[in-house]
Order: C-alpha cells, then structure tokens, then sequence
C-alpha cells in the first residue's frame, strides 16, 4: 500500500524539493559515483581501467603513500597555525574595535576588505610582494637589514609560513567580525556587576566576558578550521605546492594526483577520505550549533 | 582628571591600533592596484615608486589584445546564471525552513549544511568524470549546474534568516484572504524580505565571481573565468605582473563596489548568515 503523504507535508515538500533535488543530482550522485570510481582502478594512462574492480585497493595504498601523509602533515600545521593566529589577533581587533564608538561602522567595513578578494588574487598579492626582483618586501628587508629571508618562497620552513600569512591576511576578519558581534550582544549587566565587586579589567574579561562570548568563538574557530582544511587557491597560484612538497596541502595533493598525474581512481579514494574526515568535523559542528540553541 | 585623561589615550592608543593593522592589512592590496597602472619600468624599478604616471597600458593589452574581455564575459555569464538559479531554487526551500516544521527537515538542514563542508574537489572530479562522458566539459551548463549547487546551502541560510523576521501572522492574514501558500510567499512575503533578497542575491554573486577550484577543472578555453584564466599570465617566458595586476584588479573592484551597496548586510553575508 502506498503511504499517504499528508497535505500539510506536501506543502513543504514541494517548497524543498527545487533544492533538494538539485543537491541530490549535482552533489549526492556524484559523491556515490565518486565511491564507485574509488573502487576501482581508473587511470587516463591505462585504457578499459575504468571497469577493473580492485576493491579497496586505493585506500590500502593511501596508507602506505609517504607524500600523503607528507599532506597531511602539512595541512595540519597550516590548520592550526592560521586558526591560532586569526583566533589570537581577531580577538584583538575585536576588542579594539569594541571599545571605540566613532568610525566603529567605517572601520568594521574596511575591516572586511581582505574577505571579499577572491583567494587567487590574494595569492597573487602575495607573490607581487614577495618577488624577488621587485617585491616591496624584498626591498624592505634588504633596506632595513631585517634578519628575514630575502626570498621566502623558495626554502621549505618559510614558504608554509607565507602560505599561512596570505591566509591569516585574508580571514583574520571573520574572526573579527564574530568576536566584535559576540563582544556587542554581551549584556552590560554582568560586566558592572563585576565591576563594582572591584573586579579588574582583566578578571572581568577573563571570568565575565569570555565565558559569555564563548559558544561564538568556538563556533568561529569550527568554521574557520574546517574552511582552511579546504585550502587550495592560494598555495596552487603561490607555491604550487612547493618548494618540494613543503605547502602541498591535501586538497592540492588530491588535484594532483587527479588532474596532473590522471590517476582518478586514487584521487577518488583521496577525496572520499577527505570527506568523511569533514564529515565528521561537521558533525561535530552541528552539535555544537544545536546544543548552542538549545 | 586623571581618569579622563587615562581614557582619552587609550581612545587614541585603540585608533592607532585599528590603524596600523588596516595599513598592514590594505597595503598588500593597494600595491596590487598601483602595479596595475605602472609601466614595466615603473613596476621594477628599485626602490619601489610610490609616486608615477599612471598608465593603462596593462588594461588594453589584457583585455582588448589578449582576450580576457571574453573572460569576462564567461564570469558574467556564469555569475548571472548561477545567482538567477540559486535564488529560483533556494528561496523556496528557505522558505519552507522558516514556516513549516516537518517531520525529518534536520536532515534536510543538515544535508544541505553538509555542502558547506564538502571540499569542492570531493564533487568537481567526480562532476568531471561524468561531465566528460555526457560532453558538458567547458559548457556554461556544466558549470553553472555545479557552482548553484554549492550557493543552495548560502541562499537557503541567509534567507531563511530574513523570512524569520516576517511574522507569521502576516502569512495568516493572507491565508484568509484566499492565498495559497505559494501566493502568500511570492506576494506576500517575498516583497517584504527584498532587500534580504538583493544582499543574498549579491554574495551569492561574489561567491560565483570569486570561486576557482570548480571552474578550473570544469570550464574550458570556451567558457574560462577571469580566475582560471590568470595562470596563463604566469609563463615560461616571462610573468606579466602589470597585466596580472589589471586583471586582478578587475576580478576585486566590482566585488567591493557591490559589497559596499548592501553594506548593512555585509556581516550577515560575510559570516555566511552567522551573524544577523
């Protein structure tokens, strides 16, 4: 027997379904065809390879792949090292921003720039700034005898860095833009009346304001880290990935192997594993959000 | 007094704070746009030039010689496209969010947040493999299909956040007047929300604007947009800063200019509806 859909259901169905059939065709079936392909052992180079079945094969050799994990190691510090950072100076700004009244809406909007460029063009900011032959920071290095390296890009340790300073350029705002908002919805209350028990500043902001603004943060911190997970503009228009593998982060390591080395099959397993590792972190993320609600 | 004056220098102590992290913060991109309107020359010389004749050389030889004015045209073809499309699909599923409540439309948020997460590679080389079997490769279909697909979830956020504030009672009053639920949201409740409307329509535009991993693997010599065209500017032969700089100025300048229009939005866009 057929189940009745209630009219008060169809409704919203039909209200849904423009979306949710789009996603379903453009990224649900695609994700499924994506397992499909990482199953078997599909390279450009090799033809009828499309159809040759090799289980898990893929993933088996994603274990045992040194530049892999040579990717993950890189991700991770990038990761960690661009949320700190934008954490620590957002927080910074936040406050700053928050204590001022006049100029606080121009500032804010100007605050914002970094955000709206589109990330290949930071990258290419970057790159403009750091040429050797006319880059204002080799100029200023050179100039004022800073004990800096002249040309960043090309040693391994200090390329990750520029990678992570083009990102913490572009998304220190978000955390601005969050903390200023968490700081503003904070009651007054709380705060005088931590001030008139003789709390100082500090302990006020340390055991008043941070426990309240809290749940925004770390919301801020989930998004920001799962965004930077995803890196790929930046370093392919920067670094491409060098020098050697220093900034080949994940998403790079996987466009690579998919569209440089042609090997899909591999590249599919590669992405399958990424997924289900953001899967999880937007899990995680719902959780918080819905246990934030509650 | 001396309480007074120990605020008045912290004032002055968070401007000039404020200042200097803009001045860090804007000097890369101020720099981008000067070397747009330098001559090889000017653009090398050392020490750097703060002051110049300006010249648009860089500009005709990007656009009018080499061809990026077709670029151009792709990215708008593909922002316009992807903006119409998100919004014809997306508001009513955002609507739908913000009215009814029915059994299992977590999942459907949750689905629909899922694709905020997903790195775009997990879909562009799957998207690639089946685009190349039914020749949608460097069509504008192809990539408008893929980049609506990930603008669903940014329209579905930020709109329901605006429907939110549209009380119900209006959709009732409506209801009674004989609308149907489609009547009352596109009648009704779609003109008192146009402004939410035109913000969303406009990030959505950015997003499109900007992105480039998708368009990369999707869009061809035909349908390239301004992003994915850059690299051919970085050649074995040389790098042509000034025309890279004009051309990175073209892809950012118009993003400013729209973002600033619907700047009472803007955090709600930029923090993807986190923020109202």
């Amino acid at each position: 027997m057929r189940k009745r859909v209630s009219r008060e259901h169809l409704i919203p169905l039909l209200f849904h379904a423009p979306t949710f059939l789009t996603l379903t065709a453009i990224t649900m079936f695609p994700l499924l065809y994506n397992v499909y392909t990482s199953l078997h052992g599909y390279r450009l180079a090799v033809p009828g390879s499309e159809r040759q079945f090799v289980g898990l094969a893929n993933y088996a050799r994603i274990l045992e792949d040194r530049e892999f994990w040579n990717s993950v190691g890189v991700t991770f510090k990038f990761v960690l090292g661009v949320t700190v950072t934008q954490l620590v100076l957002g927080f910074l700004v936040a406050l700053t921003l928050n204590s001022i009244t006049r100029g606080r809406r121009i500032l804010t909007s100007l605050v914002m720039i970094p955000m709206m460029v589109a990330p290949l063009v930071v990258g290419l900011m970057f790159s403009f700034t750091l040429n050797p032959q006319f880059g204002l920071y080799s100029y200023l290095v050179d100039r004022l005898g800073l004990a800096l390296p002249q040309a960043p890009l090309s040693s391994a340790g200090s390329a990750l860095i520029v990678l992570m300073i083009t990102d913490i350029w572009e998304w220190t705002p978000f955390m601005v833009l969050m903390i200023l908002a968490a700081l503003q919805s904070v009651p007054i209350e709380p705060i005088e009346a931590a001030m008139i028990d003789g709390a100082s500043e500090v302990q006020t902001l340390r055991y008043v304001t941070l426990p309240l603004i809290r749940p925004v943060v770390v919301v801020a911190v989930v998004l920001r880290a799962i965004e930077a997970f995803k890196e790929f503009d930046k370093p392919y228009i920067l670094t491409g990935g060098g020098p050697g593998a220093a900034t080949e982060v994940i998403d790079m390591f996987t466009y690579r192997e998919a569209f440089v080395n042609f090997n899909f099959s591999y590249a599919s397993a590669l992405s399958i594993v990424l997924f289900v590792v953001l899967l999880a972190a937007g899990i995680g993320y719902w959780r918080l959000v819905m246990e934030g609600r509650k | 007094m001396k309480a007074r004056r120990r605020r008045a220098l912290r004032t002055l102590f968070a401007y000039a704070f404020i200042a200097a992290f803009l001045a860090l913060t804007l000097a890369p991109y101020v720099w981008l746009i000067m070397t747009s309107f330098k001559t090889r020359v000017d653009a090398f010389s050392i020490p750097p030039k703060i002051v110049f004749k300006p010249t648009l050389d860089n500009y005709v030889t990007a656009f009018l010689d080499k061809g990026f004015t077709g670029n151009v045209k792709n990215s708008l073809v593909v922002t316009l496209a992807t903006t119409l499309f998100s919004l014809v699909f997306g508001l009513p599923s955002a609507y739908a969010f913000s009215r009814f409540s029915i059994r299992g439309d977590r999942i459907l948020y949750f689905y629909l947040l899922g694709t905020r997460f997903t790195p775009v590679i997990v879909i562009a080389l799957p998207l690639y493999l089946i685009m190349a079997k039914i020749r949608l490769l460097d069509s504008f279909a192809g990539i408008v299909v893929a980049h609506t697909a990930f603008n669903l979830a940014f329209v579905v956020w930020m709109m329901k956040g605006f429907f939110d504030t549209v009380p119900a009672e209006i959709d009732d009053a409506g209801k009674v007047d004989g609308c149907s639920w489609l009547g009352v949201f596109l009648r009704i409740v779609l003109p008192l929300t146009l402004n939410g409307v035109a913000a969303t329509a406009i990030f959505c535009a950015i997003n499109s604007w900007n992105e480039f991993l998708m368009a990369l693997i999707l869009t061809g010599r035909r349908t390239a947009t301004l992003p994915v065209a850059i690299p051919g500017l970085l050649t074995p032969q040389g790098t042509f800063w000034g025309q890279i700089a004009a051309v990175g100025s073209v892809i950012t300048i118009p993003v400013f200019i729209l973002a600033f229009t619907v700047q009472r939005y803007m955090i709600r866009g930029m923090t993807f509806g986190a923020i109202k």
